[in-house]
């Protein structure tokens, strides 16, 4: 009998205490990030999406040589002074976020930004195209200097994580060639 | 009622025959309660997720409407508005499209014998308690309908447990009100509101001690007779999907969902207005009674919520043990105090 009221005393002290807890936790402020809204500050080393800056790059191709899965797509013509890249495109689809592209980029030109949400309709989109095929990026060290973009001694340093601008938006972006990743169309749609 | 049939009366004069006053009375009523049900499902999801959500230390739906996503239960309206009406290809089809309305129903037709305010009550039954408890148990059928008919295993899983918790949690429910019957000496609504006068010393959960656990247990089983955490073994999720209601879409699951929130509220007006002194207020003279009695009733709601999210969810056997075993034998154990205390202090008539 003592046993059975202990029980009952038990039950009733147990749940009281519960509610004290949860109590606690509405008065206190919520942990939730609003997410569209507000955003996590993220590290300066997140590996986000892979950006180029063309102002930097000098279409070396060390970055599309060590891509382990072969997802830059570089297109230069032209040789010596009258090398220009005309493309450089970077297929998410494909990416694996190893960075080795970033390290092995000689100009720092290559970089994780720290931008993560992109989430498309058409997996097409998600080949992000650096170079306006309309102004071609010169290669050449003079041509460069001539041009007035930065050279490799210029950018000796790797630029501040925190600085890096987020991958350009799709929209702002030429639209990709049909087929640009070298597959077929999904049969399936979207 | 009275309200009604008075405001008809006067705006038609003698236009109407007495019976078409009561006609015209009663549905308005009806239509009246519907609304107040449909409100209440309204409100109390949107109140349920935002106190979920805080007392998880999240903020609950936000995005809908301008402030605190107070627009989220429209929006899930229209959603569910247009659902596909989907009936199983076993199911027993007639018995299926009819199971959520005789839950509503029955949840409906006890609203009948709730008085919100003086004369603001749809049907000033004598037996007006004996009254609710007898037809908010036809919901049992309805659950037993849903789960049966169905034709899927956790459905009547659902069914059978949903029928089994409401049928013996009815016994303490029912009990637990029993010593506020001997005190106040009348079924009737009214009655025993009025029976509360005076300030919230005159309630009567306060009344005596034996009525303070009298009050307990029927808030406790009112939680298990709505089927609602931490005693929804009917639904639970991990084991039925869903419970009796597995099976069903569209408007009909949202049948399911009113009568739900509309029995929570149930449960706490006969509790307003059996224990916590209905539209009394807690001093002074009456004062905006309606208002009074929805708060009070309101509040118990929140704290149901606020149990439903602290405490995990009983086993079978522990929730009949409880019932059997616990409150029952208490409850008994307060109406025979409760008599001890009336003669002990010569409240006996």
């Amino acid at each position: 009998m003592s046993q059975y009221l202990r029980n009952i005393y038990d039950a009733v002290a147990s749940a009281l205490k519960g509610m004290g807890i949860t109590a606690k936790h509405v008065v206190r402020k919520p942990v939730t990030l609003q997410y569209p809204d507000e955003r996590w500050v993220l590290p300066s080393r997140f590996k986000g999406f892979i950006i180029n800056d063309t102002n930097l790059c000098d279409g070396c191709l060390r970055c599309a040589k060590v891509c382990p899965v072969d997802c830059i797509y570089i297109e230069t013509t032209g040789k010596g002074k009258d090398r220009f890249m005309h493309r450089y495109a970077v297929d998410y689809n494909k990416c694996i976020w190893c960075g080795l592209c970033t390290e092995e980029c000689p100009t720092f030109a290559c970089q994780h930004s720290l931008d993560y949400d992109h989430a498309l309709y058409d997996r097409k989109r998600l080949v992000y195209e650096f170079v306006d095929p309309a102004h071609p990026v010169p290669c050449h060290k003079e041509r460069r200097l001539q041009m007035g973009f930065f050279v490799e001694q210029v950018a000796a340093a790797p630029p501040d994580p925190d600085k890096i601008a987020k991958a350009p938006r799709r929209a702002d972006l030429p639209e990709a060639a049909p087929g640009a990743d070298g597959g077929k169309e999904d049969e399936r749609g979207r | 009622m009275q309200v009604m049939t008075e405001l008809f009366a006067r705006i038609f004069g003698d236009g109407l025959s007495p019976v078409g006053l009561l006609v015209a009375g009663g549905l308005t009523m009806a239509l009246v309660m519907s609304l107040v049900m449909a409100l209440c499902a309204i409100v109390f999801t949107w109140a349920e997720r935002k106190v979920a959500g805080f007392i998880q230390s999240r903020y609950g739906p936000m995005r809908v409407g301008r402030w605190h996503g107070v627009l989220q239960p429209v929006a899930d309206m229209v959603k569910i508005l247009g659902k596909e009406d989907i009936i199983p290809r076993d199911a027993d089809k007639r018995l299926f499209q009819l199971a959520p309305f005789v839950i509503f129903v029955g949840s409906l037709m006890a609203w009948a014998a709730i008085p919100f305010a003086p004369g603001f009550i749809a049907a000033d039954l004598d037996l007006g308690l004996f009254y609710i408890f007898a037809v908010s148990s036809a919901a049992s059928i309805g659950i037993l309908m849903a789960g049966w008919a169905s034709n899927n295993k956790w459905s009547l899983y659902g069914a059978v447990r949903g029928v089994a918790q409401g049928v013996s949690y009815e016994i303490p429910l029912a009990l637990a009100c029993i010593p506020v019957v001997m005190i106040t000496g009348s079924l009737n609504m009214n009655d025993i509101v009025i029976a509360q006068q005076g300030g919230i010393w005159r309630w009567h959960f306060l009344h005596d001690p034996f009525l303070f656990v009298s009050f307990l247990l029927y808030f406790v089983a009112s939680i298990a007779e709505v089927n609602r955490g931490p005693f929804d073994l009917p639904e639970t999720e991990s084991e039925l999907v869903a419970g009796y209601h597995t099976e069903y879409t569209g408007m009909r699951f949202a049948f399911f969902f009113l009568a739900e929130y509309a029995n929570l509220f149930l449960v706490s007006c006969i509790a307003t207005a059996v224990f916590l002194g209905g539209w009394q207020p807690v001093f002074g003279p009456v004062f905006l009674p309606g208002l009074v009695f929805v708060t009070k009733a309101v509040l118990l709601v929140l704290l149901q919520m606020w149990l439903r999210w602290t405490l995990p969810r009983l086993r079978v056997d522990q929730l009949m043990h409880v019932c059997w075993k616990v409150m029952v034998p208490l409850a008994l154990v307060c109406v025979l105090g409760a008599g001890i205390w009336m003669l002990a202090t010569g409240q006996a008539g």
